[in-house]
């Protein structure tokens, strides 16, 4: 690339004559830790509780509260890179997932539960875990109040949450999702660092997509009622818009925008979410990942170690943060790398109001950017 | 064992077996040995094997090896098979291996030793009467493994398992004829440098379905071995492992499937493909027992749930009143849609084609949605690269858990959850020590955890 590590950070802080180059005053701003975790056999714990600790401490977020994370396990547990464990590569990794329990556990929180709605199944998210080679045991005594559940439908609920967008979303009006999206004080986003096909990144904020219940948004959802039984994902109607959801949730806003074009679509679903649905704490395992695509069935897919963990307040902040980490300036515009066939979803929710993608604005505690910088593109 | 030797001997009247002290053709543990030197005998050190099958069987070959007590076998193939045999009976072999189709009355004109047939598929004589050597054995299989597509990637979509290319499901279709010695001699693909992996993988895809892969080595390793280079030493020597995993619980070979899924099929059709609804029903993990349909009772169906009846059209009067009963009873039956007859493969193949394969994909969905997410005896987590045979001894006392594993890494952190109240559990793996596994309670019955299986491992469950 013929450009040093200094030079790249102060190219991707540059300000530019772009109007969207700038970050805008008024979006909140929040600091992000880095860590630096070589591999998942080192003690995970102790640095993500410092890494918290950086970030003013988990007990007054956390003390007494119910608290609602959102773990990547993108796409089926069976489906492996070179049959490398999950956590290895486009999953979270368990280790990760546990220490994240264990250390809301000893902040005080009264319950918590882990979810995400599972690839084409609405069934236990126990079942996925334990098919996904977590141990569960582990995880469920990782810390007391430990709940599961598949979001992918109504899961132990009755009925679905409304989580209305408060303005004009770019997308659906509102979004209809799983009770336990609601029924909380706290929302976590534990997101991978890794590229998307579509999207160009799934950091914090795209790890919300999966918020999605597929029995509504599924390309088998029903026309009017929920499919309680999905088995399919969500191409047809948030990536494609081939047809609309469930009627049980409002259609979308413009229906002949973006059409066949995800990266505009979904890109723009996840900064609404970021908004409809805020996330309070956002956390990234970037220890071992995957660049080029979100899971094995992207062809070119390859394991990388950028050996970092990743946190902050605010998910916009931590996703620039975490972009800049990746090689990629947070505020590239599209057709520009990352966001190669995408709107820059960092973007579109930093002008929701939802947080700075200025790294400018961003401080950066624990291990510079520059030194955690790993380039997925080579 | 010397007394059962010597009564099988004598009762066969085959006079080279007896001063070898040789076992009997039920503990035959076959490799096609691919060198003809005296010297090349000593490989066997250390190993279970104790059956050769000699392409072009030389006295002194012959000899060294039965004074090792080892079984030799000439292997005879279709065209100018009376030279070939006259050859192999001067040799002094201890018996005749026909592998092909030979002209009717070739076995019965081979006097003195024993003769065991390799045929295709599709003439296996399932429900005749076995030769006196007992064991019944084709030459076609799949090679087992994770099927891959063009540049490597694994063989599925972003919804999909892997498919895992297995004998394993012909096999039990076969053993469930009886108990007879079941030989699998496939060979390795040609031209093809096989790892130790793939032929651990073998091995046991035969292992775990009570049958016994005749070991075939590719030419590479034959060639590294014959002149004992190191690495080729290392892989002689994990075969002989794998073998030996095997040999050393003849026990079970002798327990049947178990579980609450029965599968009704005439195995001379559907039941001898590869890739067929029960390899369908073993990428899922969900244990079945396979039911010949000419020997379905109420016996048979004692203990299941549900039962699969694949081709109703064939099913007689009786055996349309057996099922009857057992949905009577409170059983679950689903039967193969109007009109639809039990597809088996094309003369010389042994997998279906595209069209019978997507009809049959038909009944796989109506399969599994019947089963569903239940657990049918046993239910596996984190085996999507294995497969699977759940084993339970007459009388049920100890069961098993077999578990292969097709990948090229160790899988980590598998979870087996049962309902039968066995509340002790051992890891057996090959070459590893037994180990103690903890037995936690667990919504439907009970669990047990293992941290990792490298090819194979078999999980013993004992009250």
């Amino acid at each position: 690339m013929g450009i040093t590590r200094r030079e790249w950070i102060a190219a991707i802080s540059a300000a530019s004559a772009a109007p969207l180059l700038h970050g805008t005053p008024e979006t909140p701003a929040a600091p992000v830790g880095i860590a630096k975790c070589a591999a998942y056999d080192e003690d995970v714990t102790a640095k993500m509780g410092a890494l918290f600790d950086q970030l003013g401490g988990l007990e007054k977020l956390v003390r007494n509260k119910t608290v609602t994370i959102k773990v990547n396990m993108t796409g089926p547990p069976g489906q492996r890179l070179q049959g490398l464990a999950l956590g290895l590569t486009h999953y979270v990794h368990p280790k990760v997932v546990g220490a994240t329990l264990h250390l809301l556990g000893r902040a005080g929180a009264k319950r918590i539960r882990l979810v995400e709605s599972a690839w084409a199944t609405a069934g236990p998210l126990e079942d996925v875990i334990l098919d996904s080679g977590w141990n569960l045991r582990a995880l469920q005594s990782a810390a007391t109040g430990v709940e599961f559940e598949n979001t992918n439908g109504l899961g132990k609920s009755r009925k679905y949450a409304r989580f209305k967008f408060p303005g004009t979303a770019y997308m659906y009006p509102a979004y209809v999702m799983n009770q336990a999206y609601e029924d909380t004080d706290v929302f976590v986003s534990l997101a991978k660092l890794k590229n998307h096909a579509d999207c160009g990144v799934t950091l914090s904020l795209k790890n919300c997509f999966g918020c999605l219940p597929a029995s509504i948004y599924g390309d088998d959802a029903g026309r009017d009622d929920p499919n309680e039984k999905p088995t399919a994902g969500r191409g047809d109607v948030v990536h494609f818009a081939k047809r609309q959801p469930a009627r049980i949730a409002p259609p979308e806003l413009h229906p002949n925008e973006g059409l066949n074009n995800a990266g505009y679509r979904v890109s723009r679903v996840v900064a609404d979410l970021a908004v409809a649905r805020p996330i309070h704490l956002a956390i990234v395992d970037g220890v071992a990942s995957t660049a080029g695509g979100e899971g094995p069935w992207i062809r070119g897919l390859r394991v990388v170690r950028p050996g970092v963990l990743i946190a902050g307040l605010n998910p916009v902040c931590t996703d620039a943060v975490s972009a800049a980490v990746m090689g990629y300036n947070p505020r590239a515009l599209r057709g520009t790398a990352p966001f190669r066939n995408a709107d820059n979803t960092l973007l579109l929710a930093e002008a929701h109001g939802a947080g700075a993608a200025d790294l400018k604005r961003i401080e950066v505690r624990g291990v510079s950017i520059e030194q955690a910088l790993y380039r997925y593109d080579v | 064992m010397w007394m059962r030797v010597g009564r099988w001997v004598a009762a066969m009247g085959l006079a080279p077996l007896v001063y070898a002290a040789a076992p009997a053709p039920a503990a035959w543990v076959p490799v096609r040995w691919p060198w003809a030197d005296t010297q090349s005998l000593e490989l066997l050190s250390g190993t279970p094997i104790n059956c050769l099958l000699l392409k072009s069987p030389t006295p002194a070959l012959v000899a060294a090896a039965q004074a090792r007590g080892v079984v030799a076998l000439g292997v005879v193939r279709p065209g100018g098979q009376d030279q070939e045999i006259e050859r192999a009976l001067a040799a002094k072999v201890d018996g005749i291996v026909l592998e092909g189709e030979f002209p009717e009355g070739t076995r019965a004109g081979i006097k003195g030793v024993a003769v065991i047939e390799l045929t295709a598929r599709s003439r296996l004589p399932l429900g005749s009467p076995l030769g006196p050597t007992g064991v019944i054995g084709t030459y076609q299989g799949v090679w087992p493994g994770i099927v891959l597509e063009e540049g490597g990637a694994q063989r599925s979509g972003p919804t999909s398992a892997v498919w895992i290319d297995t004998n394993t499901g012909f096999l039990r279709a076969v053993r469930a004829w009886g108990n007879a010695t079941v030989w699998i001699a496939n060979q390795p693909p040609p031209k093809t440098a096989v790892t130790t992996t793939r032929y651990l993988q073998a091995i046991a895809d035969a292992g775990i379905s009570g049958a016994r892969w005749v070991v075939a080595l590719d030419e590479d390793l034959a060639g590294r071995l014959a002149v004992r280079e190191e690495a080729a030493l290392g892989a002689w020597k994990r075969i002989a492992g794998m073998l030996t995993y095997f040999e050393k619980h003849p026990e079970w070979r002798a327990m049947p499937e178990g579980g609450q899924l029965a599968l009704v099929q005439d195995p001379d059709k559907g039941g001898l493909v590869s890739g067929g609804i029960l390899d369908m029903i073993a990428v899922k993990h969900t244990p079945v027992r396979p039911i010949p349909r000419q020997r379905l009772s109420a016996e048979a169906l004692a203990g299941a749930t549900m039962a699969v009846d694949v081709d109703p059209s064939v099913l007689t009067a009786g055996q349309k009143e057996i099922l009857g009963a057992f949905t009577r009873g409170g059983g679950t039956l689903l039967s193969g849609p109007p009109g639809w007859k039990d597809p088996a493969a094309v003369e010389g193949a042994i997998t279906l084609e595209k069209g019978e394969l997507e009809r049959l994909n038909d009944i796989w969905h109506d399969v599994n949605a019947m089963i569903g997410r239940r657990n049918m005896g046993v239910r596996l987590f984190n085996v999507a690269s294995m497969l699977s045979n759940y084993l339970v001894a007459p009388g049920g006392k100890t069961a098993i858990v077999h578990l292969v594993n097709y990948s090229d890494y160790p899988v980590e952190d598998v979870a087996v959850h049962y309902l039968d109240k066995y509340q002790h559990a051992t890891l057996i793996t090959p070459g590893g020590a037994d180990k103690v596994l903890e037995v936690y309670k667990t919504e439907e019955g009970w669990g047990v955890d293992v941290e990792r299986v490298g090819v194979c491992a078999t999980i013993r469950l004992e009250p």
